[in-house]
């Protein structure tokens, strides 16, 4: 697939640079069009791999924003995303929309610039163009609090029913002892970004070969065109490499195990990559349609082991409509397996959110409410004796 | 965040100056954006930091302001017990209404000073004044309100609000300043010198405000360091403090040193119990506690943290320490504490740094038994001074009743004792003067916060019961939900209603199966924010 990729926020920027980095380590070419939007002009400096020219500053005339966020608050997200949106729109204007087949929103939902800039870039995509447009979306994980849950509550009633389908993240899942905060972050946009572009690359013909069982860009369109939440699954093994005199000994005693792999360990391949942590936790077989993916050399995966794979898939995720193929890497050192699990509807992290969304919300009406009285009755005796100076 | 930094007043003028040192050589804070403002200029020989040009002088040329002569430098500080002898003599004499005056009348010069100042090169202005002081209290609130009309920028104030043992006209010039500034500033953060000023000097007051603020606002400007995931932007902490009222700082700091077992874990270990990667988990849990010990620390002015409305965290220090999971346990943790979910929390990663630090900003904190405090000790003084005005006015007249005379006499004497009161604390026992002088009143002042305490109960209990209104349409017709809650945007205020409704039409038009709507719609949680005046909703 060919994608035009766009960032917005801190969140959804570190996510298209890791995307852009994760292609050029392993020779893809699915990133064909970058940008990334921030309402904070410090933020815009960490991307390595996204060009300068392609990163967008908006609010910064912006009375609440002057280039300095929106402190989290996803309302003056949107409203400075409003107020830009000539600004958006040329930049857009660079974007040779014939040369992609869809377009990718990436953007962290608990912040104030993902959650209220990112829907309203995504309307200006769809009125733009009739490309599919794919939401890529962080969820904030329980510990990040109430506010974030609101934020991504509702950020996520927008995304869902504006984009062509809401692949989701989340934080929750990937959050592991012992990682700093800058590791903890790093490590979970690397993994997200290996499992996206692992499978959106498929079907790319990007000097790689056609595979006899190749996986095509209308296929995977096929299967994120029932619109909702999805998530993905991915596994890999790592191949031995016919280089070295280590690697040689072992393969001639190894005989020819390392050339091929039987059906058994693909399917098993498949099933770890279900079982293992899924971008966002669901019930597999509340998935409306399913994908895999396998990448990695030609002559590791044999048709019978994706078939078989293909008919474990249909049997967990309870629907027939699973399409399976590979994406050939002749030079990989690695066999992936991603599956694509196409509107999910059992995912328990976005129940939590919203509660966690609606106690949110009461919490801050309540103190909305009181907060000028309370303010007053602290600065002011109870008799009211004491005048201001002026 | 940039800070435009206008010292006032004696204790103003001082702190600016140390501030101003602190923020080094690089004014990570004020860009050089600096002023310092009196109606003496004896401070201003103390400056160390400070340029000249940026000292300016007023009411210089006013009848009733005293100028001393020149070269009265005691050496020490001018704010403790000499303050009021010192406040009695020179400038205006401790008085806010002279000192507001004294503001209007030079109002020329001050708007000639404030030409100075950039105010496109800060995100913020901070007016800092000692509020006890007549220069303090009078000049800025006439500042604050120049300020506020000729400055788009938010406009803080930093008060050093006067300890129990300084006199009860100082309580009262604060009183009224906390009331005069509060409704026009964007934020004002009280320092209590009651619990602060606990030595001969006011050095380490100023230089644990200095440290306070310069990693609050500095956070984020400093140059050099890497860059950091969660980056305290200048709006993280105008946002914070955009809900106004007064706000306070928590600041703590560990050294990296420090033996990270305590004898709980070693018990913990030696029972097994621990069966996690040992050093991870202490990691972890160092950086969850240090947190919670920012919001129990010292408080710039202590309060009851559960009433904060907004909170702000920074943690700063080298980026292999600071823990993702201490951090979002440490960040879930103050949400539990100060009951709001209104919490930024941002890192600052720095290299270089021997000890890791967690900042807090709990903002608009509503339960403050120290301005209650003051305010008694005010309404007292300023009952004393009318009573004794009116008892001069009546020995004049020669044509007192007895009644009145009465009424003169039991009041002076109430009077009276305060003057005793403070001339005792003079010695010795500061600290306890304001407890004692509590217990003198008639009001206990544990029943006021009780009294406070209900009150907010009983709004609170209003709102819940808006609240449950307000939830009432979700389980009626989708009409009244759409119309209560939806924008005047028809086209998304439709499809809101819809997915909430009528799923199956809603699926028809934009080829969503139920489900998918379903698993992202909360019917509690309305407006998308892309929605037309979703905006208006919650923004005020």
């Amino acid at each position: 697939m060919k994608l035009a990729t766009i960032g917005v926020g801190n969140a959804g920027s570190k996510l298209i640079d890791r995307m852009l980095e994760f292609e050029q380590q392993t020779g893809r070419d699915l990133c064909r069009h970058v940008l990334v939007i921030n309402t904070a002009r410090t933020d815009l400096a960490k991307p390595k791999y996204v060009p300068k020219d392609r990163r967008v500053l908006i609010g910064d005339t912006h009375q609440k924003a002057k280039g300095h966020g929106v402190g989290g608050d996803g309302e003056v997200g949107a409203e400075v995303a409003k107020n830009d949106i000539d600004e958006i729109r040329r930049v857009f204007d660079d974007v040779e929309i014939h040369e992609v087949d869809a377009i990718l929103v990436a953007a962290g939902l608990g912040g104030g610039t993902g959650s209220g800039a990112g829907p309203v870039v995504i309307d200006e995509l769809q009125k733009m163009y009739d490309e599919p447009i794919y939401g890529l979306g962080v969820l904030p994980g329980e510990y990040e609090g109430g506010r974030p849950a609101l934020n991504a509550a509702r950020s996520l009633q927008s995304f869902v029913t504006k984009v062509d389908n809401f692949i989701a993240f989340d934080n929750d899942a990937w959050r592991s002892r012992g990682q700093t905060v800058e590791e903890g972050y790093e490590e979970m946009n690397r993994e997200l970004a290996t499992r996206i572009v692992t499978l959106l690359a498929a079907g790319e013909v990007d000097g790689s070969e056609v595979g006899e069982n190749a996986m095509d860009s209308s296929d995977i369109m096929r299967t994120l065109d029932t619109g909702g939440v999805s998530s993905i699954g991915y596994a890999s093994t790592d191949l031995e490499k016919a280089d070295g005199l280590l690697s040689k000994y072992k393969s001639k005693n190894k005989d020819d195990e390392v050339n091929s792999m039987d059906a058994a360990k693909i399917k098993g391949l498949v099933r770890r990559a279900v079982n293992s942590r899924l971008t966002i936790p669901c019930e597999v077989s509340s998935a409306d349609r399913a994908l895999i993916v396998f990448a990695g050399p030609s002559s590791m995966i044999s048709r019978k082991g994706i078939e078989s794979s293909r008919e474990w898939l249909e049997q967990e995720a309870d629907t027939v409509e699973v399409l399976a193929g590979d994406d050939p890497r002749e030079s990989s050192d690695t066999l992936a397996a991603v599956v694509l699990l196409s509107n999910v509807t059992d995912a328990p992290r976005i129940k939590e959110i919203q509660n966690q969304a609606v106690d949110a919300q009461n919490k801050i009406r309540e103190l909305d409410a009181v907060r000028q009285e309370e303010i007053t009755s602290l600065i002011t005796d109870d008799d009211n004796e004491l005048d201001p100076i002026v | 965040m940039k800070l435009a930094l206008l010292g006032v007043g004696n204790a103003g003028v001082r702190l600016v100056d140390r501030l101003h040192g602190a923020e080094g050589p690089t004014h990570l804070l004020s860009n050089g954006n600096v002023l310092a403002v009196n109606t003496t200029p004896t401070t201003f020989d103390a400056v160390e930091h400070i340029d000249e040009s940026r000292q300016v002088l007023i009411g210089d040329t006013h009848p009733e302001v005293y100028q001393p002569e020149p070269a009265v430098d005691d050496g020490t500080d001018a704010d403790r017990s000499e303050a009021d002898v010192v406040d009695r003599r020179e400038g205006v004499a401790g008085d806010p209404e002279l000192g507001a005056a004294v503001a209007r009348e030079d109002l020329p010069e001050l708007r000639r000073a404030l030409d100075d100042i950039d105010d496109t090169e800060v995100d913020a202005a901070m007016i800092v004044a000692g509020l006890g002081g007549g220069t303090g209290c009078g000049v800025s609130s006439v500042l604050l309100e120049e300020l506020a009309s000729i400055y788009e920028i938010p406009i803080y104030v930093l008060g050093v609000l006067p300890s129990a043992d300084e006199s009860d006209q100082r309580a009262w010039s604060a009183a009224r300043a906390i009331r005069t500034l509060v409704p026009m500033a964007d934020g004002v953060l009280p320092v209590d010198n009651e619990v602060w000023h606990t030595d001969e000097t006011y050095e380490a007051v100023n230089e644990a405000v200095a440290t306070r603020i310069v990693s609050l606002f500095g956070a984020g400007e400093r140059e050099g360091l890497p860059l950091s995931e969660l980056r305290m932007d200048p709006n993280d902490i105008s946002r914070t403090l955009a809900v106004g009222g007064l706000s306070t700082i928590g600041y703590v700091q560990t050294e990296l040193s420090i033996e990270p077992d305590g004898w709980l874990d070693k018990l913990r270990k030696l029972l097994g119990v621990t069966n996690h990667e040992p050093e991870a988990q202490t990691d972890a849990t160092t950086i969850k506690k240090l947190v919670e010990r920012a919001v129990d620390s010292k408080l710039t002015l202590p309060c009851e943290i559960s009433t904060a409305d907004r909170v702000l965290l920074i943690l700063s220090g080298p980026p292999r320490e600071l823990s993702r999971k201490g951090f979002e346990t440490g960040r879930s943790l103050l949400e539990d504490k100060t009951g709001t979910v209104e919490i930024l929390a941002g890192d600052e990663p720095d290299t270089e740094a021997t000890a890791v630090t967690a900042t807090v900003l709990l903002s608009n904190v509503t339960d403050v038994p120290r301005i209650e405090q003051l305010q008694q000790r005010a309404l007292a003084f300023q009952t004393g001074q009318t009573v004794a005005a009116s008892a001069d006015q009546s020995t004049a007249d020669a044509a007192v009743s007895d009644e009145q005379s009465a009424e003169n006499k039991a009041t002076s004497t109430v009077d009276g004792e305060h003057e005793t009161a403070n001339s005792d604390d003079t010695d010795e026992e500061l600290d306890e003067h304001g407890f004692r002088f509590s217990e003198k009143e008639p009001v206990d002042p544990i029943d006021l916060i009780t009294e406070a305490e209900s009150t907010a109960d009983d709004s609170v209990d209003e709102s819940d019961d808006s609240v449950d209104s307000s939830e009432e349409p979700v389980d009626g017709s989708g009409e009244s939900v759409g119309s209560s809650e939806e924008p005047s945007d028809g086209e998304t205020g439709e499809t809101g209603e819809r997915a909430e409704n009528e799923p199956s039409d809603k699926s028809e038009e934009t080829e969503t199966p139920d489900d998918a709507s379903d698993s992202a719609d909360d019917p509690n949680i309305k407006d998308p924010f892309a929605d037309g005046t979703a905006t208006d909703d919650t923004a005020q």
